[in-house]
């Protein structure tokens, strides 16, 4: 029997509260393939990527969401991370407490727990992705996200990912918030993981307001969603003209009510 | 030690009652046989001053019955080491009943039965670098332990007092007196097995721009009952309170502390962590008091609890009283449920929810550990890892 490989989203509604928001989305992301989402705020993109990760307040009401043919919508928010699904939070939760060593060697030994990685040798990967992204090893001392600024925050998101290897995973608004350096260690984070062993096959779903981001990291496929519907999908050059003409040109195009 | 000369003393002006004549093996050289009586009529007197919180409170704190003790000087043992050869351990020193621990319901009680002794004079102008240990244990029956620390002028010095044993009645006191310009760190970590109950009176008389740490962890007994009284002084005494408990099973807890701000110019900290699991019961009182003309004070008293259980309860009560109108006081106590934003986060990192639990539950207390000496950490957070099972 062969599995169809892929994180494929079909036809999926989703509330919050009991407001619909999530309405209807299909979207498959292949192993290795780098997909854009983009839309502006409110259409649906936060919401879709915290249903996927399993947050409870996100009610998926209809429609599958398949990793590898799993079926992401039955497994608890551990068992899709240990799956496979990793989600870059757009707002990463403070835990004051938890170092940020401790809390990656757990992460790492739930994910991947067949691995025979020594302390010794997880250092050393953390070391060397650390490196990668411009950050300081001082950072393992301190605790998760607390005091963090929003760069650094999103730097460790991209360190988490960097050390767990996923096979796929979310970028929710990985950008937003940074300089341009910053900007530029995260694309260089994501080019060194998809050209290491464990991350070549990575699917990647980068959910971005602003097309900035998509220069450091080249998309395969690009969709726009607008008011919890993917409304268009093409390839870079939709995403370069959103950036010269905006959301507008694509609502007047795609007809829905603004 | 029964001092004979005490014994032929008349005791009471009526035949003593039973509870009175079992004072008589204890009279010592440190505290006679009628300073014992007096503290026991105390103990009897003095009602405790703590009313019964919430509704899964087992326990009536007035209504403990010494009876059914079994009191024996010879209960228990005491061991104090220090590798320092210029601490002086054994002899009472000058501050010896200085403080007034021995004032309230258990305090009295402690020192009327007082009979295992730590006690640790650090000279003046010394720095002491190893911790300096005092460990009491107790098999079962009653034990009364009484340390009494004097860190004199300018002196620098950990103190760590352990409490650990079974089947246990343990009410004690422990005075900690420091003199001007001195830098103390006292450490009181109570760890019980859960058949035992403990009463403790800590009490603590910081000098003259000493720097004062105190850090008490309960991590034990089926009833704790703390009493933390600091009284300050001395101008420019500097007093750190950091205090951690986590009742479990059928565990309760009652903490007080009182910073008493006597003298203007002083500054206290207290930070409070606690949490309660199952069934554990568990209060805290925080007391901070600026009298009339100590202006300049400076105190802050912060209290967190965590409540992992429905069971699970915790009192926070603190109480400011302020007579003095140029100070700098602050207070603040959360009580609440560990955070759903945070386990969510963690378990998206493939941690399962009670790993995540108890990754987060011990998380919270790490700020409070962080302050004990470095060689208590690892223990604190595997018996705080127990209790957050």
């Amino acid at each position: 029997m062969s599995v169809e490989l892929g994180l494929s989203i079909a036809g999926l509604r989703c509330e919050v509260d009991g407001k619909e928001i999530l309405k209807s989305i299909d979207l498959t992301v292949e192993p290795g393939r780098v997909h854009a989402l983009m839309g502006p705020n409110g259409s649906g993109k936060t919401t879709l990527a915290l249903a996927l990760a399993g947050h409870p307040h996100y009610v998926v009401t209809a429609g599958s969401a398949k990793l590898d043919g799993a079926n992401l919508l039955s497994l608890a928010p551990d068992k899709r991370a240990k799956a496979g699904l990793f989600l870059s939070f757009q707002y990463p939760a403070a835990i004051p407490g938890v170092k940020v060593a401790n809390f990656l060697f757990a992460a790492r030994q739930a994910v991947k727990p067949g691995s025979d990685l020594t302390p010794a040798k997880f250092r050393a990967l953390l070391v060397e992705r650390m490196e990668a992204l411009g950050m300081d090893t001082s950072f393992l001392g301190r605790y998760l996200n607390d005091g963090f600024s929003g760069g650094e925050k999103k730097r460790l998101e991209m360190l988490q990912m960097a050390v767990l290897a996923p096979r796929y995973a979310i970028l929710d608004e990985t950008d937003s918030g940074l300089d341009i350096d910053a900007l530029r260690h995260i694309g260089e984070t994501i080019a060194a993981l998809r050209s290491s062993e464990e991350g070549r096959a990575t699917g990647l779903l980068v959910i971005t307001h602003y097309p900035r981001i998509l220069r450091y990291i080249q998309p395969d496929v690009v969709h726009v969603m607008l008011d919890g519907h993917i409304v268009k999908t093409g390839d870079v050059e939709l995403a370069n003209r959103i950036e010269r003409e905006g959301y507008d040109i694509v609502r007047a195009e795609s007809g829905a009510v603004a | 030690m029964i001092s004979s000369a005490l014994r032929a003393e008349p005791l009471l002006s009526r035949a003593p009652s039973a509870p009175f004549t079992r004072l008589l093996p204890f009279a010592d050289e440190y505290f006679t046989l009628e300073a014992r009586t007096a503290a026991l009529q105390r103990f009897f007197d003095v009602p405790s001053g703590r009313e019964r919180p919430g509704r899964y409170w087992r326990v009536n704190l007035d209504a403990i019955d010494i009876d059914d003790l079994q009191l024996d000087p010879e209960n228990g043992s005491v061991e104090v080491k220090s590798s320092d050869a210029r601490v002086r351990v054994g002899e009472p020193p000058d501050c010896l009943g200085i403080s007034a621990a021995a004032q309230s319901k258990f305090g009295a009680l402690a020192m009327a039965f007082a009979h295992r002794y730590a006690f640790v004079s650090i000279p003046s102008g010394i720095d002491v670098e190893d911790p300096i240990v005092i460990t009491y244990r107790v098999g079962e029956g009653a034990l009364f332990p009484y340390t009494c620390v004097h860190v004199e002028r300018g002196a620098r010095a950990t103190i760590v007092e352990r409490v650990e044993g079974a089947a246990a009645f343990v009410a004690g006191i422990v005075e900690v007196v420091t003199g001007e310009g001195s830098e103390a760190r006292f450490s009181a970590l109570q760890v019980l097995d859960d058949d035992s109950r403990f009463f403790n009176t800590l009490a603590a008389l910081p000098g003259k721009d000493a720097s004062l740490e105190l850090l008490t962890a309960d991590l034990g007994a089926e009833l704790t009952v703390g009493e933390i009284d600091v009284s300050l002084l001395g101008e420019g005494a500097d007093a750190q309170i950091v205090s951690l408990f986590f009742p479990s099973g059928r565990q309760h807890v009652d903490l007080r502390s009182t910073v008493d701000h006597r003298v203007g110019g002083a500054r206290s900290q207290t930070t409070v962590r606690s949490a309660a699991n199952e069934r554990g019961q568990g209060r805290y009182v925080g007391n901070i008091r600026i009298a009339p003309d100590a202006q300049k004070s400076d105190a802050s008293l912060r209290d967190d609890a965590l409540l992992l259980s429905p069971n699970a309860h915790i009192d926070s009560v603190p109480a400011l009283e302020i007579a003095a109108n140029d100070v700098k006081a602050y207070h603040g106590a959360t009580v609440g449920a560990l955070d759903a934003e945070m386990l969510f986060y963690m378990t998206t990192r493939g941690i399962d929810r009670e790993h995540a639990e108890r990754m987060v539950t011990l998380g919270f207390f790490e700020p409070a550990i962080d302050r004990f000496p470095a060689h208590l950490r690892e223990e604190l957070r595997e018996r705080l890892a127990v209790r957050a099972r």
